[in-house]
């Protein structure tokens, strides 16, 4: 199959100014904005602590939960003497 | 918790969240831009990162030191503080390792970099993960209780190891705050440096005070469970 090369629409006019390589230059200017880094630092900081606040409390929830059903478990055994959960 | 102990817990609390929403507006409002340099306004990313690093120390320094005491006289409470500590050096360790990449991309272009303090940071932050880990899936019982304590006790080792690593093998992290270091030229930012060592200091006591508590709590289901066991309440 044939195809026929499309005429050239590119306004580079001189193929000679393009780029042939790529080579790395010292010092190259940081343009990543400041304050979206600032932010992202905070954000990130707090939802660790939140999270780990988060996961700690909820844990600790179930945990109480349990040791209240172990005791009255062994309690309700305790007084009848042949309760099993 | 007791009554008592409530009443301090929750003052405490009050008292750590009035101090951060204090020293964000500060930092935001009073603290002057740092030179671009240092990363212009990302610079004030240091006057929460610093101190967690601090924290992550604090809390390194309980481990070891609740681990050290456990290996001595082994009691639940020693070994819940250990683990509550290694807990929480992960945490602050985490913070460090996550705002510092951040700031450097402003001050020096690139997130990560072996830097000698970034390395000895992530080696730090690996050792504590390793205890949490060991503790989270390696049982409960006395041997691992033991191991774990040890292993704390080394943690503790590599913190030093960060503090010095500038001075002894430079790198790229500022040496603002250390002796040979041109200090923080502006009151303002000392102010703000001072209230987040503070803060962070309460909301370490705090996470540690928490998960010592928790880790209490589930030697105390481990207990009943056993008891329950024993007197075929449960199977």
């Amino acid at each position: 199959m044939t195809q026929s090369q499309p005429e050239s629409t590119t306004t580079t006019s001189d193929p000679s100014s393009r780029s042939t390589e790529f080579v790395a230059v010292q010092g190259g200017g940081e343009t990543t904005s400041a304050a979206s880094l600032l932010i992202a630092a905070y954000a990130v900081m707090w939802g660790l602590v939140f999270a780990f606040v988060f996961l700690s409390w909820r844990r600790q929830a179930r945990v109480e939960t349990r040791i209240s059903e172990l005791e009255k478990a062994i309690a309700a055994g305790g007084a009848d003497g042949s309760g099993r959960q | 918790m007791t009554g008592t102990k409530d009443k301090l817990f929750y003052g405490l609390l009050a008292l750590t969240a009035a101090i951060f929403v204090y020293l964000i507006g500060y930092i935001f409002l009073a603290t002057p831009l740092a030179q671009l340099q240092a990363g212009g306004l990302a610079q004030k990313i240091f006057y929460f990162h610093v101190p967690a690093a601090y924290a992550m120390y604090l809390c390194g320094a309980v481990c070891c030191i609740s681990s050290g005491l456990y290996l001595y006289s082994p009691t639940d409470t020693r070994d819940a503080a250990a683990r509550a500590g290694a807990d929480c050096a992960v945490v602050f360790g985490a913070m460090v390792l996550a705002s510092g990449p951040l700031w450097a991309k402003k001050a020096w272009g690139v997130y990560w970099t072996w830097d000698p303090r970034l390395t000895t940071t992530l080696l730090s932050v690996l050792v504590f993960v390793s205890v949490v880990m060991l503790r989270a899936f390696a049982g409960n019982g006395e041997a691992e209780r033991k191991f774990a304590s040890a292993l704390g006790v080394l943690g503790v080792v590599t913190l030093p190891i960060i503090h010095y690593a500038v001075v002894m093998w430079g790198g790229n992290h500022p040496t603002v705050i250390t002796k040979t270091g041109g200090g923080l030229r502006h009151p303002a930012m000392t102010h703000a440096l001072m209230v987040g060592f503070l803060a962070m200091t309460l909301l370490a006591g705090l996470l540690v005070w928490c998960r010592t508590r928790l880790t209490l709590s589930l030697s105390r289901v481990a207990r009943l469970e056993e008891q329950a066991i024993a007197t075929g309440q449960i199977d």
